[in-house]
């Protein structure tokens, strides 16, 4: 088997697949930002126990956690507009990359509001009740006491969800985006050199993750030192 | 067009048949991977040369790229390599004989084997390093060690993660379907090809595999349970 592994047609397929990283990245952010404000949301409908609500978001981040991203976008993707059908929206002629983002966006928030969850339980109640104690309202303590603590327990675990977004999004070829992933398969198709391209889409995934891991250390390191 | 109950169920049929093709795709790389997880994570945390600095390479690079191009890489690349081989030495498999079920295990397997030494690692440092140290000024030998004292002692932390794992890997199998694996999904997308009734189908593997995901869970809790009863009792 001559010619198994051409190491030039990685420098070449690389700015390729970078000419297509915005879509990753637009994926990955839109998701994130999706997730943290109705992940923050779910969060505390289920800290602070709102009937009704609370079981609901108990099912939602149950049914988003079980099962498969995959499954969850073709939901999004076909169930959707049939849905926004009935109230008389028609989104048929929507871009693909919208449906990805909602669903990212969707799952992203379950994994997030348990995460929140976690950092606002772990919190003393003995905390929450000197700062009623002292007559602060609901929200002051929470804005003040809470968040501010809570901030530091997610830093490190959302840079461990935000890596596993990354690679999730390695999925939303299967719709038909054309992101790093889907050019990677376009590049495949056409020249019959796939180990190349997957090899350079696998340096691009790989290069991003460590980069994000570092950036969330260092941030960790920083608001360590102002705790102290 | 409506949503159509009766046709979910017919999904929903189809698809619970498929439930041992996925369970197959999530266990045996579970097994593979606790397997060699200990043992990488075992060479990590006493730091044998060499050894510890390339499966530290090895696991940082896989856990950095996603499932999706693993699986990709190695269902194109494999069968060349088998067949290299199997012309080199006169073996009598050739690439045409794989199934691709088995070219997926693999494919999991080695992502697995990242993520659950990872799991094994955090949880035999959650035992703490006085232990190992108490163990070794008694005499134990370090296989000793391991097997009497710190493995029974992380188990309990080891266990809820394990679950999590295969949970990851139950979700992690359904991309299987892209390598035209009949599981889960693939199974109650087979019934849609009819009749384009396509969320019906996404629904119906949705239910199987929360279901599935949700029982691994409650089974987690009670192993857990069980295996918490006995350090109770120490603590005391």
């Amino acid at each position: 088997m001559e010619n198994y592994f051409n190491i030039n047609l990685i420098f070449q397929y690389l700015p390729q697949l970078l000419s297509r990283l915005h879509i990753t990245l637009l994926i990955v952010v839109s998701a994130t930002v999706i997730g943290l404000f109705f992940g923050i949301i779910l969060a505390l409908f289920r800290v602070y126990k709102v009937p009704l609500l609370n079981q609901i978001s108990i099912v939602y981040i149950s049914f988003m956690r079980g099962t498969p991203i995959l499954v969850q976008m073709f939901i999004v993707y076909y169930g959707l507009p049939l849905l926004l059908m009935k109230i008389g929206i028609n989104i048929n002629r929507w871009d693909k990359l919208y449906f990805v983002i909602i669903t990212y966006g969707l799952n992203a928030a379950a994994f997030k509001a348990e995460m929140i969850r976690a950092a606002i339980v772990n919190i003393p109640i003995g905390q929450v009740e000197a700062a009623y104690s002292v007559g602060m309202t609901k929200l002051q303590a929470f804005t003040r006491i809470i968040a501010p603590q809570s901030v530091i327990i997610i830093l490190p675990t959302l840079g461990i969800t935000l890596v596993g977004l990354l690679q999730d999004t390695s999925l939303a070829f299967t719709l038909g985006i054309i992101d790093v992933m889907g050019k990677v398969n376009a590049i495949a198709a056409n020249t019959y050199r796939s180990l190349e391209g997957y090899v350079s889409a696998a340096i691009i995934f790989f290069i991003l993750s460590i980069l994000l891991e570092q950036l969330f250390s260092r941030l960790e390191k920083k608001l360590h030192i102002q705790k102290i | 067009m409506s949503f159509d109950i009766s046709f979910m169920i017919i999904a929903l049929k189809e698809a619970i048949k498929y439930i041992p093709i996925t369970l197959v795709l999530a266990a045996i790389p579970l097994i593979i991977g606790s397997i060699m997880g200990t043992l990488i994570a075992v060479i990590r945390i006493y730091d044998i040369r060499v050894l510890s600095k390339l499966v530290q390479i090895f696991v940082v690079i896989i856990r950095g790229i996603p499932l999706v191009l693993i699986l990709y890489i190695v269902y194109f690349e494999l069968p060349k390599w088998v067949d290299t081989f199997s012309t080199k030495f006169n073996w009598t498999i050739h690439s045409k004989d794989i199934n691709s079920i088995y070219i997926a295990i693999v494919a999991i397997s080695i992502s697995a084997i990242a993520n659950i030494s990872e799991t094994m690692r955090a949880g035999l440092i959650s035992v703490g390093k006085g232990q190992f140290e108490a163990a070794y000024s008694v005499g134990l030998t370090r296989s000793q060690t391991l097997r009497r004292v710190i493995i029974p002692q992380a188990l309990p932390v080891i266990v809820p993660s394990l679950c999590s794992n295969f949970i990851g890997l139950i979700k992690g199998s359904s991309i299987a379907y892209l390598v035209a694996i009949v599981d889960i999904m693939n199974g109650a997308l087979i019934t849609a090809t009819a009749n384009y009734k396509f969320l019906e189908a996404y629904i119906a593997a949705a239910i199987v595999y929360w279901v599935l995901c949700a029982c691994i869970e409650k089974g987690s809790f009670i192993i857990e349970k069980y295996l918490r009863t006995f350090t109770r009792g120490e603590c005391l």
